[in-house]
């Protein structure tokens, strides 16, 4: 196969274009980065400091926003005085569960939707799709009460089936697409080659591993980051990060300092994350598998 | 040393068939080609032979045991298929150990064979590359290496060299017919090339629209082809078909096919095939049965024109013109000709093929 270089040629039209890009490329990184390092550097100021601010106008007191000493007492007390060790694993299981649950459900019934014909296959697909269609507010009464029925509410094997009965259509959806680009012929070569069924469809996981981990990613992030069920399916016994930290806010007393150091506590997983997995993510293994 | 049976087997895509009634048996040792052209349902024979296909109709056999209903892992079989359908993300030394890991061979046994293999295939170069890194060529000679490693009941190749080049199919084409006389592995081998099966196989089965059409050793298929369409797909270049008639000339016993200007005055080998023919018939004429001369020889020469000179280096095809008709005739390198200028033809009528214009049925 030939390299899949773009070939390019030097145009008056492609420099500019280039500087336009760059001058682009620095406002976004500014637009986006800077919320994120105004947290990590509050985080770690005392309180007194973090409110300290130049005057509007007045560029050359930029200084100030880096006149500080570090402490990381507000992360001690996250975890000492709140609790943070328990909402953090609560996240760590409940994201995880649902990930994993999701994947080896969502693999399966993904393989079958690939490669089986059936009667009414299309009409099962769209079903599962459309199960995501609905918002999440709009089922939340009755999954709420089924919830409740069960004894589920206010425990981390509640909020993982929550997210799983989210994330599994989707995994679904993502995954059907993976398989349906992985040409049979190689589970049927390794047929051949002497494997069962099953070991065939094991054979072939590595070349949707780009789909599992961009999916594994997807399903993390919609449980660390949710908000909804975690405040009415987890509350009480089954708290997660982002519901203990507007915990933080209180009528009284604002906690700032302690909101920054549980933003990076929420924040910096995620982030590690996605640079384990990105590998996964930028592979397309496939390519050239098949003829023509 | 397996004997592979088909009998009476049918291959049903809905309610299309694709192949039909199909029997045939491959003894054990034997290589057997399968040629056909493109969509007759060679592929499907052989997927229904390596259990990806389910059989519709009908029952196959190996050494006399049914297999109809065994999966691929229990038949033993290797298979080269047509778009190779490598393991994308192993490399290619482990695309072609697969196999003997999943059977828990030695390490050391596996590397001797992989080895081997590669070094025939001339691939040995490449064992730690990804199918991704190689071309269409190269890809081809792994998934023949993948089946070669193995020492299984039967091989079944579905096109394997067909995207070579020339000069590496040619090499290929004698390394795999010497592997498979020195494995003696009963061996299916499916191509559309006539000329792979003819080199290669002890014996070819001809298919056209999932229809067996004849099955014989390669000289009986090019000599004695059983019907006009297996006289036109064998042979390069191919065929001359004329309309004829019969005509009986002087006395009853003395007959003679004539098209057009051309007649030939047939042998007594022939006539008792003619019996009961009269009139409609074609003609078959290889064009290495066919002479031509600048200068009329003798009487039963025909007068025509050079219609066109094709130089193939070895040798000529000339394409000559009559009255009523054109065929294509090969000569010699030598030959010299003009367009439009005046020539002789004559047919050896001891290579002639008489076919009922009816059914197209080989009269014999
Ligand atoms: N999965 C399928 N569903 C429906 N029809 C099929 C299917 N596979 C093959 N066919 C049809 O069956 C017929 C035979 O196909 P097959 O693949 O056996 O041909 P082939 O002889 O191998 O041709 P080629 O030389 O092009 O590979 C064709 O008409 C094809 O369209
Ligand atoms: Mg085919």
């Amino acid at each position: 196969m030939a390299s899949r270089d773009i070939v390019t040629y030097r145009t008056p039209a492609s420099v500019l274009a280039g500087i336009a890009s760059a001058v682009f490329v620095v406002l976004f990184l500014i637009w986006t980065v800077l919320p994120i390092f105004i947290m990590f550097v509050s985080s770690i100021k005392d309180l007194l400091e973090a409110f300290k601010l130049p005057a509007v106008g007045d560029w050359s007191g930029i200084g100030v926003f880096f006149d500080f000493t570090p402490t990381f007492k507000h992360y001690v007390d996250l975890f000492t005085q709140e609790n943070f060790g328990t909402y953090f694993f609560n996240s760590v299981a409940s994201a995880l569960g649902s990930a994993a649950i999701s994947v080896v459900l969502g693999s399966m019934a993904a393989y079958a939707l690939s490669r089986a014909e059936f009667r009414g296959k299309k009409d099962l697909f769209f079903w599962i799709i459309s199960t995501r269609m609905a918002p999440v507010v709009a089922v939340m009464v009755p999954l709420f009460a089924i919830f409740r029925y069960g004894g589920l509410v206010g425990t981390t094997p509640g909020l993982i089936i929550a997210y799983t009965t989210f994330n599994l259509p989707f995994a679904i959806w993502i995954l059907k697409g993976f398989f349906d680009n992985v040409p049979y012929e190689i589970e049927e070569a390794s047929m051949v080659d002497g494997s069962t069924r099953l070991q065939a469809f094991k054979a072939i996981i590595p070349l949707v591993s780009p789909g599992i981990g961009a999916f594994l990613v997807l399903c993390v992030l919609f449980a660390w980051n949710d908000f909804l069920f975690a405040s009415i399916i987890g509350s009480g016994g089954a708290k997660t990060l982002p519901v203990a930290t507007s915990g933080l806010v209180q009528p009284q007393n604002i906690q700032w300092g302690k909101i920054m150091a549980a933003g990076v506590v929420t924040t910096l997983p995620m982030m590690l994350l996605g640079l384990v997995i990105r590998r996964y993510l930028v592979t397309g293994l496939t390519m050239g598998a098949v003829r023509g | 040393m397996t004997k592979v049976v088909v009998s009476e087997v049918w291959k049903m895509y809905g309610k299309v068939p694709a192949v039909r009634d199909l029997s045939f048996s491959c003894e054990s040792g034997e290589f057997l080609c399968v040629l056909g052209p493109s969509g007759c349902g060679k592929s499907s024979t052989l997927r229904m032979l390596a259990g990806l296909e389910h059989i519709s109709a009908g029952e196959i056999t190996f050494d006399g045991k049914r297999i109809n209903e065994l999966p691929p892992k229990d038949r033993d079989i290797a298979m080269v298929f047509e778009n190779y359908a490598l393991y994308p993300h192993k490399t290619v030394g482990d695309n072609m150990a697969n196999a003997l890991k999943l059977r828990g061979m030695p390490a050391a046994e596996i590397k001797t064979r992989v080895d081997r293999a590669a070094a025939m295939l001339q691939i040995g170069h490449l064992l730690d590359r990804r199918p991704m890194e190689l071309s269409g060529g190269q890809k081809q000679r792994v998934a023949i290496g993948r089946a070669i490693v193995r020492s299984p009941k039967v091989f079944l190749f579905d096109e394997p060299i067909g995207h070579l080049d020339a000069k590496l199919r040619g090499h290929m084409r004698g390394e795999l017919k010497r592997l498979q006389r020195e494995l003696a592995t009963t061996t299916i081998y499916v191509t559309h090339d006539q000329l792979e099966a003819l080199s290669m196989a002890d014996r070819i089965a001809v298919m056209n629209e999932g229809v067996l059409q004849q099955i014989g050793t390669p000289q009986d298929i090019y000599n004695h082809p059983a019907n006009e369409w297996v006289a036109s797909f064998v042979g390069e270049p191919p065929m001359n078909f004329l309309d004829a008639e019969v005509v009986t000339t002087g006395s009853e016993t003395d007959l003679e096919v004539r098209c057009g200007a051309l007649r030939v005055r047939l042998s007594d080998a022939h006539r008792h095939r003619l019996e009961g023919v009269r009139g409609g018939m074609r003609l078959g004429i290889r064009p290495e049965a066919l002479q031509v001369a600048g200068a009329a020889p003798g009487a039963d020469w025909t007068a025509g024109t050079i219609y066109a000179v094709e130089p193939l280096g070895g040798d000529t095809l000339v394409e000559v013109a009559f009255q009523g008709g054109r065929v294509l005739a090969k000569t010699g390198a030598d030959f010299r000709g003009e367009m439009d200028a005046p020539i002789f033809v004559t047919v050896d009528s001891t290579k002639l093929h008489l076919f009922d214009a009816s059914n197209g049925r080989a009269l014999t």
